[in-house]
């Protein structure tokens, strides 16, 4: 196994890159990363839509996450696939077309998490913002979102771990990323799949441990920070 | 200064409020005091529509607080409210607490709305506590920058929620003693409560 990381340790990094297309770990994590920075301020627009005061709003918005929870993301890929082709009226680089199926699915996601940090806070607060004029936005933007999200910060970091397992599903695509890669060396060398598949998952593996550790880490920080801030009676 | 006619509040069908017609007189002080359950705070919650009501209407300095067709925002911004839990934004220091509603209600620029928001800290004698957040602050300090907070758009009208019930026994009386001086001051108020003491 070290003797196949060894010899496309490259290839499982970068892909062809940059002879081809850039691939490999870099890939995974470029879509994790931009999947989940585009998905965040779509994920807080749903949530503030989730909690407004408007019945229809809420009611969309709703619907909308029901939907989509409702939905593995593989038909999300799959319908991004064959429809942006139809919408466009030419082929999507697969890597734009796994970034949009990640995007609307992560939207809801972060969404709940935003949401659940929204309803979290004392109703005391909204209702302190209210009294001294504010408007129902100011209130969020100024008085909810920043100790909502400060408070949902480790949730939010799971959730691009949960991304970056995700990416892996771009494999049917064709999108040039860990997972491809690694059946790319499955198919170069024919005989161990064991072994390329064992190193694929402790890549995949060592990557989402350190950032649960990380998470723990944020955790503890994040718990200490509300303790400190939290108003004593 | 506020006036009650005819104000009415269910909860589906448990009737909160009934027929309730009352007036506060400005420079006047006057204490809501009764058993728990009673519906205290629920009135004092509809001056500023933090509840809605059912029938009636309520007028504080001529106007109906609600009206639909007024824009609530700027009447909440013309009545201070102190809450029993003090409501304080636990990620603003006291300066800014004080200073939000300054700047982004009244839209006074900043050098200006933070000391408008000093002065006012200083009034309620946490002048050298302005850059504390809640969380290092005792209930009556924190209770004391609610009422700066609420007295910083320069209401002519102030609401008490119970004030001091959230309160430890020794932290009862600093709050207190800024409500009398704003009494003193001739401000209109309307405090639940139930402190006896300070209602005599």
């Amino acid at each position: 196994m070290l003797d196949i990381l060894h010899d496309y340790w490259l290839l499982l990094l970068i892909g062809q890159y940059p002879n081809g297309p850039l691939g490999g770990l870099a890939m995974t994590l470029i879509l994790a990363v931009a999947g989940i920075l585009l998905a965040f301020p779509c994920g807080i627009a749903i949530a503030l839509a989730t909690t407004s005061p408007y019945a229809a709003l809420r009611t969309l918005a709703n619907g909308l996450v029901y939907l989509v929870r409702g939905l593995p993301l593989l038909m999300f890929i799959f319908w991004a696939y064959f429809a942006i082709p139809a919408l466009l009226g030419e082929n999507a680089p697969g890597v734009l077309t796994m970034l949009i199926a990640l995007v609307i699915y992560e939207s809801v996601y972060l969404a709940e998490v935003v949401r659940a940090g929204i309803e979290a806070l004392p109703g005391g607060q909204t209702e302190a913002a209210r009294s001294l004029g504010l408007t129902n936005m100011q209130t969020k933007r100024l008085i909810i979102l920043p100790q909502a999200l400060y408070n949902m910060l480790p949730s939010l970091l799971s959730q691009f771990i949960s991304t970056i397992k995700e990416t892996s599903l771009g494999y049917v695509i064709s999108v040039n990323e860990l997972t491809f890669a690694a059946s790319q060396v499955n198919s170069i060398l024919l005989t161990q799949p064991f072994q390329v598949y064992l190193l694929l998952a402790i890549i995949y593996f060592l990557l989402c441990f350190l950032l649960t550790a990380a998470v723990r880490w944020l955790e503890k920080r994040v718990e200490q920070g509300r303790r400190e801030r939290k108003v004593k009676s | 200064m506020i006036v009650f006619t005819g104000v009415e509040k269910r909860y589906g069908d448990y009737r909160a409020l009934i027929e309730i017609n009352a007036a506060v007189g400005r420079g006047e002080v006057v204490i809501v005091c009764g058993p728990s359950g009673s519906g205290k705070s629920t009135l004092i919650r509809t001056v500023n529509r933090l509840e809605e009501i059912e029938s009636g209407t309520i007028t504080v300095d001529g106007v109906d607080t609600h009206s639909s067709e007024l824009d609530i925002n700027r009447i909440r911004s013309g009545i201070g409210f102190v809450f029993q839990q003090f409501n304080l934004f636990p990620h603003l220091n006291a300066l800014q607490n004080v200073a939000l509603g300054l700047l982004k209600v009244k839209r006074m620029h900043r050098g200006e709305a933070q000391e408008r928001a000093q002065a006012l800290l200083s009034r309620v004698g946490l002048g050298h506590k302005a850059g504390a957040f809640p969380g290092e602050l005792s209930g009556g300090q924190q209770q004391r920058v609610a009422i700066a907070r609420a007295l910083a758009q320069n209401p002519p009208v102030m609401l008490f929620d119970e004030p001091t019930s959230a309160l430890d026994p020794e932290m009862v009386g600093e709050v207190l003693a800024v409500m009398r001086e704003l009494a003193a001051e001739g401000m209109t108020m309307m405090c639940v409560t139930h402190e006896m003491g300070f209602a005599r």
